[in-house]
């Protein structure tokens, strides 16, 4: 892949408190973030949650309720979108319809008079590098949808933005495209190192493409860590059931001494709790209700656990998903249903009862009333 | 399971189908020709009463109307105030349909509503105090009072039908446009208006249409720049039927020609069409 030449400018992008209510909406409720320069950040959440407003907010097309934005020390909170020098990738490509191919890529450069060979030069190292030079004279109506997002791309990088934006840029494609583009633009930003904010509710995306997750719910920041760090050490059961799939097994249990050991409880599971964890659970006050949270990857069959820390329980098969690397079954408890994700070779018949071991190193405790993780 | 048509059925809807449009056509297409061959038709023949169709053409008519009785000048004002005319209602309606495709405000509807019932007021009723009104402003009798007058009249139609047309083009082409390096102002005439140009051309037509055609004001608030119609009005009336006739048929033709021009921007621009 070809280098660009010339001095790039890494840029941080710093928001305090950001607020951006519509009426009785609040789509971005006091959101503080630090992105390094050069960063990666996604931003992950549900539908609604408020990252498209987030994005807008950064990129000056919301005005912000309350609250700051800052690029490096400049505080460009009020300044508008034209003067941030910034570029975007909107959720439907928005490459205008009137303009061919080379004349969308090169539009940022004309409106900044640039000179007409280093538009020439700049729009055909874009549409080289994407892939799209064949296309250049093409009007939008006649190019495929993964086309049109390469355009888009393309016209955002022309430039090089301070900030670059992108928002569910791969939301419209096929599976096979997406995990190619995935792969194309996260190479792409490590050439560029332009700092970027990338928007997406889908998470392997957002593990696999961020050097940091912001992970937002009803526009509120849960968690902002590295993909480890929200995987392994979710702060709250939102995230720790917004990312992973299948989805973090949530049990009530209570938490019960017998002479030093500590034990999570409930009917047809008994946890004992390593050392590590046992501090933070004695240092608990009141009576209060404790949700155990346990990954179905980290559940084993019998025969299959990697270490010797586990608690055996038994559960008869509901339901056995057969996927081709793995086998996800659905085991009947006593507190509903238990989510283990097995082997793919492991063959097991539904309605057969059998043991399963949880991994003691890998639990998750939390606050069943605030949600919040105790470890 | 829903039943299938069978062609004979088809056929039978297609027929008809031919026969209500061609219906429609004859409907709109007879009084044209009858006008147009009437025009060019020689007084003789057209006052044989057993002669429905003429069989010698004259332009006579045509000269007479055009350079005795300065029909030239009359279409040149006509011209002039429809030109005007469109211009006015374009300034100032497409900010107003802008405004109302792009941003939402308490009583917006209300407003819609507003605009559309200035249009309630019968012109017979407001054309004498606009008579005054244009006298003491001076500007009765010129092709700017004219044309302020048709404007007040299509501007409802242009603001309502621009922000029809406005919204059809997604709010993220202009958006887009301010994030790579333009104002509002700037997005607005580099991306929302060449997209919008085949519907706004076609309100365009609307606006040069309604006030070439329009005889009331136009004969009310002028005495010496009268517009064709008013001019017809006032000069053919004494005169013979085909006068008449050749009056409609040269107030049809502009139109025509200009309906032709501007058509093949309504339909396709850049292969694409906007709803
Ligand atoms: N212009 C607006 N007026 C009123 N409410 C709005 C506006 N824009 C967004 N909202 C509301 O703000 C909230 C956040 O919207 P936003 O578009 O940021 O969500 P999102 O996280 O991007 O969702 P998605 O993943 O579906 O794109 C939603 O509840 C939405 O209804
Ligand atoms: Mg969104």
């Amino acid at each position: 892949m070809k280098e660009r030449e010339g001095k790039i400018r890494l840029v941080k992008v710093k928001l305090k408190g950001l607020k951006k209510y519509f009426g009785k909406v609040k789509a971005v409720d006091d959101i503080s973030l630090e992105i390094n320069p050069g960063e990666f950040v996604v931003l992950l959440g549900p539908s609604g949650c408020g990252k498209t407003t987030l994005l807008r907010c950064v990129s000056g097309l919301e005005v912000v309720t309350t609250g700051k934005v800052f690029f490096d020390e400049d505080d460009v909170t009020y300044l508008s979108p034209k003067d941030r020098n910034i570029s975007m990738v909107f959720q439907n490509y928005a490459i205008w319809p009137h303009m061919t191919v080379n004349n969308n890529i090169g539009f940022p450069l004309r409106i900044k008079r640039y000179s007409q060979k280093e538009i020439e030069k700049r729009v055909n190292w874009a549409a080289e590098l994407l892939g799209i030079d064949n296309l250049l004279d093409r009007y939008p109506v006649q190019l495929s949808g993964g086309q049109r997002q390469r355009v888009a791309v393309a016209r955002a990088i022309v430039m090089e933005p301070k900030v670059l934006l992108m928002d569910e840029p791969l939301s419209n494609l096929d599976a096979l495209l997406r995990v190619r583009m995935r792969a194309e633009i996260r190479k792409l930003q490590e050439n560029l190192k332009v700092t970027t904010i990338y928007v997406t509710h889908d998470q392997v995306e957002a593990m696999t493409m961020g050097n940091r997750i912001a992970v937002l719910n009803q526009g509120i920041l849960q968690q902002f860590g590295s993909s480890e760090e929200i995987y392994h050490n979710p702060v709250n059961t939102f995230v720790a059931g917004f990312i992973g799939s299948p989805q973090m097994n949530f049990i009530e249990v209570e938490i019960v001494s017998q002479g030093k050991e500590l034990f999570l409880k409930t009917k047809g599971l008994e946890v004992s709790l390593l050392d590590k964890y046992k501090d933070k659970v004695s240092k608990l006050s009141g009576k209060r209700k404790y949700i155990l949270g346990v990954r179905p990857e980290h559940i084993y069959v019998s025969g299959r656990a990697q270490t010797d820390k586990v608690a055996a329980t038994k559960g008869k098969v509901y339901f056995a998903e057969l996927l081709r690397s793995d086998t996800v079954l659905h085991l009947e408890k006593e507190f509903g249903f238990l989510v283990v994700k097995a082997p793919g070779d492991l063959k097991i018949k539904e309605g057969k009862e059998i043991e399963i071991l949880v991994d003691l190193l890998r639990i998750h405790l939390f606050d069943k009333d605030t949600g919040k993780a105790i470890f | 399971m829903k039943r299938q048509k069978t062609p004979m059925v088809l056929k039978i809807k297609q027929v008809i189908t031919i026969i209500i449009v061609g219906l429609i056509v004859i409907w709109f297409l007879t009084p044209l020709v009858l006008i147009t061959i009437s025009a060019f038709a020689s007084p003789s023949d057209y006052y044989q009463i057993d002669k429905v169709i003429p069989t010698h053409f004259t332009l006579s008519q045509f000269k007479s109307l055009f350079f005795e009785l300065e029909a030239w000048k009359a279409i040149l004002t006509s011209i002039k105030v429809a030109v005007v005319t469109m211009l006015l209602s374009f300034v100032i309606g497409l900010p107003a349909g802008y405004a109302l495709s792009r941003y939402i405000f308490p009583g917006k509807n209300f407003l819609k509503l507003l605009i559309l019932a200035t249009r309630m007021f019968p012109l017979m009723i407001l054309a004498i105090p606009l008579l005054i009104i244009f006298m003491r402003m001076g500007v009765s009798d010129s092709i700017w009072g004219t044309s302020l007058a048709h404007t007040a009249m299509v501007l409802p139609m242009i603001i309502l039908i621009s922000s029809s047309i406005l919204s059809g083009v997604s709010v993220d082409y202009e958006e887009a446009a301010m994030i790579f390096g333009l104002s509002r102002i700037q997005a607005f005439f580099k991306i929302t208006l060449p997209l919008a140009l085949p519907g706004l051309a076609a309100s365009a037509i609307f606006a040069f249409i309604i006030s070439w055609n329009e005889v009331f004001v136009a004969t009310i608030l002028t005495l010496t720049n009268r517009t064709l119609p008013a001019h017809i009005l006032k000069t053919a009336m004494a005169s013979p039927d085909y006068f008449k006739f050749t009056g409609g048929f040269i107030m049809a033709i502009p139109a025509m020609v200009f309906i032709f021009f501007v058509r093949r921007h309504l339909v396709t621009m850049w292969g694409i069409s906007l709803k």
